[in-house]
């Protein structure tokens, strides 16, 4: 139960898989099964993406299989976006469902032209014009339910209409949430909590100095030189949401991955 | 059911920039993928191997560098693939290409069915598969979006035109190319992927394939590219409208009407 408030023992760390077009994909499999490793043994999540940013990218599934990882399933937070054609998204979910991968995270996900979107018949969601998390979450819950879907909920979106989308996602079936990433105390995650006491929520923590793409996700000018201490950041928000999971993006394993196992420490003992 | 498919290294259109001197594209230092077309067309060659059987051989030519589209088109699910390398076959246009391309169709032998993509997106000419048909003096059909039927030696395609589609069949040997409406081509799995990176492709030359010199290179090609412009840059003009969303919504399609573009 890594997702319940009351047991946030671990952090959710997020691992990129290699991309399609890697000149050096060995390497990068290497690397990538270094960091899953390292993360199943601190006993933290694998929260492993999918095609983040619309980059094509293999599937943390296959990878786990080709390389023969040690997976933990509980210790695994599959992403799973709208765009796939109905076949890879089936092939995906049964294929985690044998690892015994149990918590997917079901986004809208960012397109490119190399990406086949999901069409709204094939998810079940005739009369919409698009597929989007709402639908995915339905459809995975109705024909995979031993999963736990865990859905996004935007803190920087118009906040009635994300708490309205947040209700959809909900209803759809969703267990848990993960939020946009955020650097202080924030008003629209106070009231997920306040509004929604018992939902499991895991704060994103921005763990980049890339400052630029920060800037990109909170939808207001960050600038490049600004002081920006992630771990630091990152301790403030642990203080702040005692009660939330935390999924840290862009970690930099060699730099901070030490200090993030010391702070985990520091909270399972606090526990 | 022998299958080529020839396919082409194109910059990534994001990336693609004219050198304001030359007004020729700069290649070096660009992201180099695969033309997208292409993409559709190996898509349908793995699917009719699927289908009836055989082996599908991607085929390009260009710089050394050219072998990672070809690794990508082995990932995808082709069985062995060849580059044409050489600085022979440098600054051919689609003249040249064709005719080299057909020599190596003609060197891999016994070929059934050539796919290309309708046209590559940097030259944008949609001349080079008709321009191989030509030289092997095969049938063909362009901008083809579905294959209906293959056997007794034919193939029954629908070619897409202005109004909809002709169905058309072809006597095998033929080359079609494949507009995007034909297939949704797959993502390659991991496991074919480390595959297809120990797959060796081997370097043709151009004696390798039985081409005369004489006709291939930019000496041999009769076109010239003499300049390529950048499109014009769009003039945007940002109107912000706010209030209500009612009286916004009012107010955006006032202003579309008036524009126009309603």
């Amino acid at each position: 139960m890594i997702f319940t408030r009351s047991d946030p023992s671990g952090f959710h760390i997020e691992i990129i898989p290699p991309k399609q077009d890697s000149q050096k994909l060995e390497e990068d499999l290497d690397l990538f099964a270094s960091k899953f490793e390292r993360v199943m043994e601190s006993g933290f999540t694998a929260s492993i993406t999918d095609n983040a940013m619309g980059l094509l990218a293999f599937q943390g599934h296959e990878c786990i299989k080709e390389l023969g990882l040690r997976a933990r399933p509980d210790q695994i937070l599959i992403h799973l976006n709208t765009f796939h054609t109905k076949q890879n998204l089936d092939d995906i979910l049964e294929s985690c469902e044998k690892l015994g991968i149990n918590s997917i995270l079901a986004i809208s996900g960012d397109g490119s032209p190399r990406l086949p979107k999901l069409k709204p018949s094939e998810a079940e969601a005739d009369g919409t014009a698009s597929v989007t998390s709402v639908d995915l979450t339905r459809y995975i819950r109705k024909h995979y339910p031993s999963f736990a879907v865990g859905v996004a909920f935007n803190p920087y979106e118009p906040e009635e209409h994300e708490f309205e989308k947040l209700k959809r996602k909900l209803d759809a079936g969703a267990s848990f949430v993960i939020t946009q990433p955020i650097i202080e105390r924030n008003a629209a995650v106070d009231r997920l909590l306040a509004e929604y006491p018992d939902l499991p929520v895991i704060v994103e923590a921005w763990m980049s100095k890339k400052l630029f793409l920060l800037s990109d996700v909170v939808g207001y000018p960050i600038p490049e030189d600004a002081a920006f201490d992630p771990i630091g950041t990152l301790e403030t928000l642990l203080k702040l949401y005692p009660g939330c999971g935390f999924y840290l993006s862009l970690l930099g394993f060699k730099t901070q991955y030490s200090a993030i196992e010391e702070m985990a420490e520091e909270r399972r003992n606090s526990k | 059911m022998k299958i080529v498919v020839c396919v082409k290294q194109v910059p990534a259109t994001t990336d693609a920039k004219i050198d304001p001197e030359t007004k020729r594209i700069i290649r070096e230092g660009t992201k180099a993928v695969l033309n997208p077309f292409d993409l559709y067309a190996l898509e349908e060659a793995i699917r009719i191997r699927e289908w009836v059987g055989g082996e599908v051989i991607a085929l390009s030519m260009g710089p050394e560098s050219a072998k990672n589209v070809l690794t990508e088109a082995l990932s995808m699910g082709a069985d062995r693939a060849f580059l044409l390398c050489g600085r022979e076959f440098a600054g051919s246009d689609t003249w040249a290409t064709s005719y080299a391309l057909a020599k190596a169709i003609e060197t891999v032998g016994g070929v059934d069915l050539i796919l290309c993509g309708k046209q590559a997106i940097d030259g944008d000419t949609a001349q080079v598969g008709p321009g191989i048909a030509a030289k092997l003096n095969i049938m063909q059909a362009a901008n083809v979006m579905q294959v209906d039927e293959i056997g007794n030696g034919t193939l029954t395609v629908r070619r897409m035109n202005e109004r909809g589609y002709d169905i058309v069949r072809l006597q095998t040997p033929a080359l079609i190319t494949v507009v995007k409406d034909i297939n949704v081509p797959r993502i390659p799995t991991l496991r074919r992927a480390r595959e297809a990176r120990r797959i060796e492709i081997p370097l043709w030359t151009y004696k390798d394939i039985g081409a005369d010199p004489d006709k291939i290179g930019l000496a041999a090609s009769p076109t010239r590219v003499v300049r390529t412009e950048p499109p014009a840059i769009r003039n945007t003009d940002t109107l912000t409208i706010s209030g209500a969303p009612a009286d916004a919504a009012k107010l955006l399609v006032g202003e579309m009407l008036a524009r126009g573009l309603l």
